[in-house]
Order: structure tokens, then C-alpha cells, then sequence
């Protein structure tokens, strides 16, 4: 679910360079572990931003974007632009909300909800539990972020670096072909992922020794400090009404987005003591 | 883009009329498919054109069934630098390799449909993904028919496509397939340049360290062929693919502080 909402909401944010306003508003699009290609989502997203502006009725190229599929890349940018608006996954909100001011703006609904588990998967049979992967290896595209892994995804029961020998991965086909093939014990998926596992054909059959509490989908997110509140209500005003939109709508299908939401804050606060919690 | 945006999710149906039909030689669509060798990367625009001409007026069996106006079509979008003229051409060349295969086609016509239909596509994101399928789908058909047409045409261009297309769950795209087929395609056919372009960008995207000797081995010996070979219409395009790639190689060095930045040159 990250995933595909990360990829609508960067194609809403990115642009390309070409006939770019004289001003155009850095956006900090942060994919943590993904597998895209930064240029190629520039590319390929650039209508959405298009869509996105005209709905917000702002001047076309309005908005430019830095892409990163790194964390460290990531904070690296949040901290050197100082960008009004970002796109962040739900740790490094956690984890820069403060030092950034900010302040979660809206939220992907796919398939009716704006939420998503994770699960912890194992060749069937092999395991029982969690614990019993203790010393196991472990892969998957979301230990690009291991706080996040342990202190939300875990719930602060397991720390993820000293639990399991950890081998992250950009690409989650591979951890699961690894699985397949006994060279991994365990691969934890997110919502999306575990969803997909039907169209793979896997030699052996997979089940979760973990599943982890809802987590709200993370969107995008504002620099409280440096936006003023009709700059928010105009931001989320128009992403909200971009799956409305005629042009947009068929963006929204192709990565199975129905429609972003505006945030209840009180769905993160949860995820906020969690975080505090395992500091 | 401009397609997307007025809402024409739909290739362009209209052919893009050349003004380089003066003086074209006398011909049939016979003779064309005879001589159907000659037209390639190597011919002048112009001849190229005038042979269009006359096979989009050809009704004769035997010739729609071929892959020469679809390929005709592919020369012709490589080298147009308008978008909507280079879309316009590649969309007339999946109308000429439809016709051919409902009268029975053969790999080359599937070969040539899906790289025309990559083409007419790669701009448009909702064309492009609505599209994925059928692009596989006719790659595969010309790889199990015609795997060595064009210098290893089916495996390269399956092979870029596991490499571009969005990672599963959200599309087809596979690291591990893209690799499989590219690394055949430079063993195989060792001669097309961009065979080891497309491999050196697939142990790229693959991200590991020790493969960093193999990704500029692959770049350097795709650049030496390109460089020494008579490619044609071909290089000047498919120079700027090699520069692309180095330019985000080193831009990715660059950002990771990697000695990466110096690697390709």
C-alpha cells in the first residue's frame, strides 16, 4: 500500500525541469527501499503534478521535486531545502516531525481503507512464531527503515537489528524468491506486498508468523513553521479533489488510488507515543 | 502528454504526412519486399519515406503480411524529433503489424509491433501501463519465433522492459528476469551495442557493489561498438541513450558520495 501511494503522491509532486516556474517549490519526495528508478518516476509522474496544479489552480509548474529512495538521502534534503511540503513514509515523519514542524496533510484511501498491517512470512510449516526467528535472517524492502520496523511495525517488542540478522532488499520479488528457495527464513511485507503474493508462483507455500496492528497510511505531510494555514487547506483542497477530476481519476485508477483524505491527526497519535516510546 | 491531457488515453491514429516525397523513384510494393534487405538503419529518409508511401497504398496480400512497413514506420519514428510526428509513425507501424498478423505475421512482425508500440507508449503514463501486457506479451511471441532477429532484438527489448517497468506488485517489471535476458542477449549476440548498454544498466539497477567492475566493462565495450560500427541513422539516438546513462551514473555517484562519479568515463 505504501508503495503504490508513494508512487501517486510523487507523481502528483514531481516535475520536470523543463518550463519549470522562476520559483517552483521544492518538494522532498522521500520512497524509503523502493525500486524506483528517481529519474524514471520524474518522468513517468510528471502529468500527475500537471493535473494536481491545474486542480489546485495554481500557475502550471508550480512545484518541482527532489526524489530519493535513500533515508539518509532523505534527511539530507529535508534539512538542506527546508521544503513547505513533503512526502514522507510514516518512520521518517516519526522521526523528523519535530525538527521539521510538521504536520501530516492527507491520506491515500485504496481499497477503502487508509490503513495497512505488515506481516512477518515464512515457508509454511518452517516457523511457529516470531520467536522462533530469533537469530534468523531476515528480508524485505521495508528494513530500509529498522526504527520504524521495530518500534511501530513491532510495537516496540522487538528490536529488528538485534533480533534477526537483517537483509534488506530494493526489490520485494527477491526476498520472496529467496524465501522460496530456503536462502532466506523470513521476509516481512507490507499491505500491497502481501496482497500481490497471489499472482507469484512460488514453489512453496507461504504463511505470516507475524501480523502487526493497522498503521495509517502515510501521506503528505507540511512544514507547520513555514506554511501559513490557507497554504495547507489549498494543498490538501487539492490533492482531495484530484481522483474527482476527469484527467486525474485515470492517474488515480492506474496506481489503484480512490481517493485521498484529509487527516485525522488523532489516527497518528498512536503511532507518535509508539515512536517516543522506543527513543 | 499533451495526449494525456486532453484526455486521448489512445494511440495516434492519423499519418504523419512527409514532405520528402518529391522525386521518389518508380516502385512497387514488390519490389520493396524484394529488396526488402536494403531498407535499414543505412537508408536516407527520404527513401525511406517514399517506400512508406507506397506500401501504405498497397493492398496486396502478401506484402501486408510482412514486417516491412512496420519496420519502415520504426526507422522512420528513431530518427523524427517531433514526439507527436516520432508517435504518429510508431503508431502506424502497430496498424501495419496488425494487419500483417491477421494474415498471419510471422516474430519479425511481433518484434517490430512491440517496439513501435514502446515507442507510441513510453511518453504517456496511463497509455504506457494500460499497455504493459500487450507489450509482453508480443515480446514474447517474437522471442519464441524470431529470438535473433536484429541482433537479439526479443531478448534486448523484453529484457529493457523487465528492467523499466514498475517493480512487482505494481507492474511486471523484474530485476532478476531483465538480467536473465540481457545477459543472453550480450552472449549471444555480442555485437549490438545496445545489448550491453541495456545489460550495464540492468547490474545497475541491481545495486550490488561487486557488479560495479562488470556495469562499466558492459558500458565501455557497448560504447567501442557503437563508436566503431556503421550503425547509421541508429548511432546519433542511441548515442544519447549511452550519454544518458553515464550522465545518471555519475549524478548517482555524485550523490552518494561513492567513487562512482568517475566511473564510466
Amino acid at each position: 500500500m505504501m508503495r503504490k501511494f508513494y508512487l501517486i503522491i510523487a507523481g502528483l509532486l514531481i516535475s520536470l525541469a523543463v518550463r519549470a516556474a522562476p520559483n517552483p517549490e521544492i518538494i522532498v519526495v522521500c520512497y524509503p527501499g523502493g525500486s524506483v528508478n528517481a529519474k524514471d518516476a520524474s518522468e513517468a509522474m510528471n502529468s500527475m503534478l500537471r493535473v494536481v496544479e491545474r486542480v489546485g489552480q495554481w500557475q502550471a509548474n508550480s512545484f518541482n521535486s527532489l526524489f530519493t529512495t535513500k533515508s539518509d538521502e532523505c534527511r539530507k534534503q529535508m534539512a538542506g531545502k527546508k521544503p513547505k511540503f513533503a512526502i514522507n513514509s510514516l518512520g521518517l515523519y516519526l522521526e523528523l516531525r519535530n525538527q521539521h514542524n510538521l504536520v501530516p496533510l492527507v491520506q491515500p484511501r485504496i481499497k477503502g481503507r487508509t490503513s495497512e498491517r505488515y506481516r512477518v512470512m515464512v515457508r509454511k510449516g518452517k516457523y511457529k512464531s516470531l520467536d522462533e526467528l530469533k537469530g534468523k535472517t531476515l528480508g524485505g524492502t521495508a528494513l530500509e527503515e529498522p526504527l520504524f520496523i521495530g518500534r511501530i511495525v513491532f510495537a516496540g517488542k522487538y528490536d529488528p537489528a538485534g533480533f534477526f540478522v537483517l537483509k534488506p532488499s530494493n526489490q520485494a520479488i527477491r526476498a520472496l524468491r529467496s524465501l522460496d528457495k530456503g536462502e532466506l527464513d523470513a521476509v516481512i511485507l507490507n499491505e500491497q506486498q502481501f496482497a500481490g503474493l497471489g499472482s507469484l508462483h512460488l514453489g512453496t507455500p507461504l504463511e505470516a508468523v507475524f501480523t502487526s496492528e493497522e498503521i495509517p497510511l502515510m501521506g503528505v505531510v507540511a512544514n507547520s513553521a513555514t506554511t501559513t494555514a490557507e497554504e495547507r487547506a489549498r494543498f490538501s483542497k487539492a490533492l482531495e479533489g484530484m481522483c474527482a477530476d476527469a484527467e486525474g481519476k485515470k492517474l488515480c485508477d492506474v496506481f489503484g488510488v480512490e481517493s485521498f483524505a484529509s487527516v485525522d491527526t488523532a489516527v497518528f497519535e498512536p503511532m507518535v507515543k509508539l515512536w517516543i516510546e522506543g527513543e | 502528454m499533451l495526449a494525456f491531457l486532453s484526455g486521448c488515453a489512445s494511440l495516434q491514429h492519423d499519418q504523419v504526412q512527409s514532405d520528402l516525397l518529391f522525386e521518389c523513384p518508380k516502385q512497387t510494393a514488390d519490389m520493396l519486399v524484394a529488396g526488402q534487405n536494403q531498407l535499414g538503419p543505412l537508408s536516407d529518409t527520404h527513401t525511406l519515406a517514399c517506400a512508406l508511401n507506397v506500401l501504405r497504398d498497397t493492398q496486396d496480400p502478401a506484402v501486408r503480411r510482412t514486417a516491412l512497413g512496420s519496420r519502415i514506420c520504426l526507422h522512420l519514428a528513431e530518427r523524427e524529433a517531433s514526439q507527436e510526428k516520432r508517435e504518429k509513425l510508431a503508431a502506424e507501424g502497430v496498424r501495419f503489424a496488425e494487419t500483417a498478423l491477421a494474415q498471419g505475421g510471422n516474430g519479425a512482425v511481433h518484434y517490430y509491433l512491440a517496439a513501435n508500440l514502446g515507442l507510441a507508449v513510453r511518453e504517456h503514463i496511463t497509455l504506457a501501463v494500460e499497455n504493459l501486457g500487450r507489450l509482453e506479451s508480443e515480446m514474447k511471441q517474437a522471442l519464441a519465433l524470431s529470438p535473433d532477429i536484429d541482433d537479439g532484438g526479443p531478448l534486448r527489448l523484453l529484457g529493457a522492459l523487465y528492467l523499466k517497468a514498475p517493480a512487482w506488485p505494481n507492474g511486471i517489471g523484474d530485476i532478476d528476469k531483465a538480467l536473465e535476458l540481457l545477459e543472453k542477449a550480450v552472449k549471444e549476440h555480442p555485437g549490438h551495442p545496445l545489448n550491453h548498454l541495456f545489460y550495464a544498466q540492468a547490474l545497475w539497477e541491481e545495486g550490488e557493489e561487486d557488479a560495479l567492475a562488470q556495469v562499466k566493462s558492459e558500458f565501455a565495450r557497448g560504447e567501442r561498438l557503437l563508436d566503431e560500427g556503421n550503425w547509421g541513422y541508429n548511432k546519433a539516438s542511441w548515442k544519447k541513450e549511452f550519454d544518458k546513462f553515464r550522465q545518471e551514473f555519475e549524478e548517482a555517484g555524485s550523490v552518494s558520495h561513492s567513487p562512482l562519479a568517475s566511473g564510466l568515463r
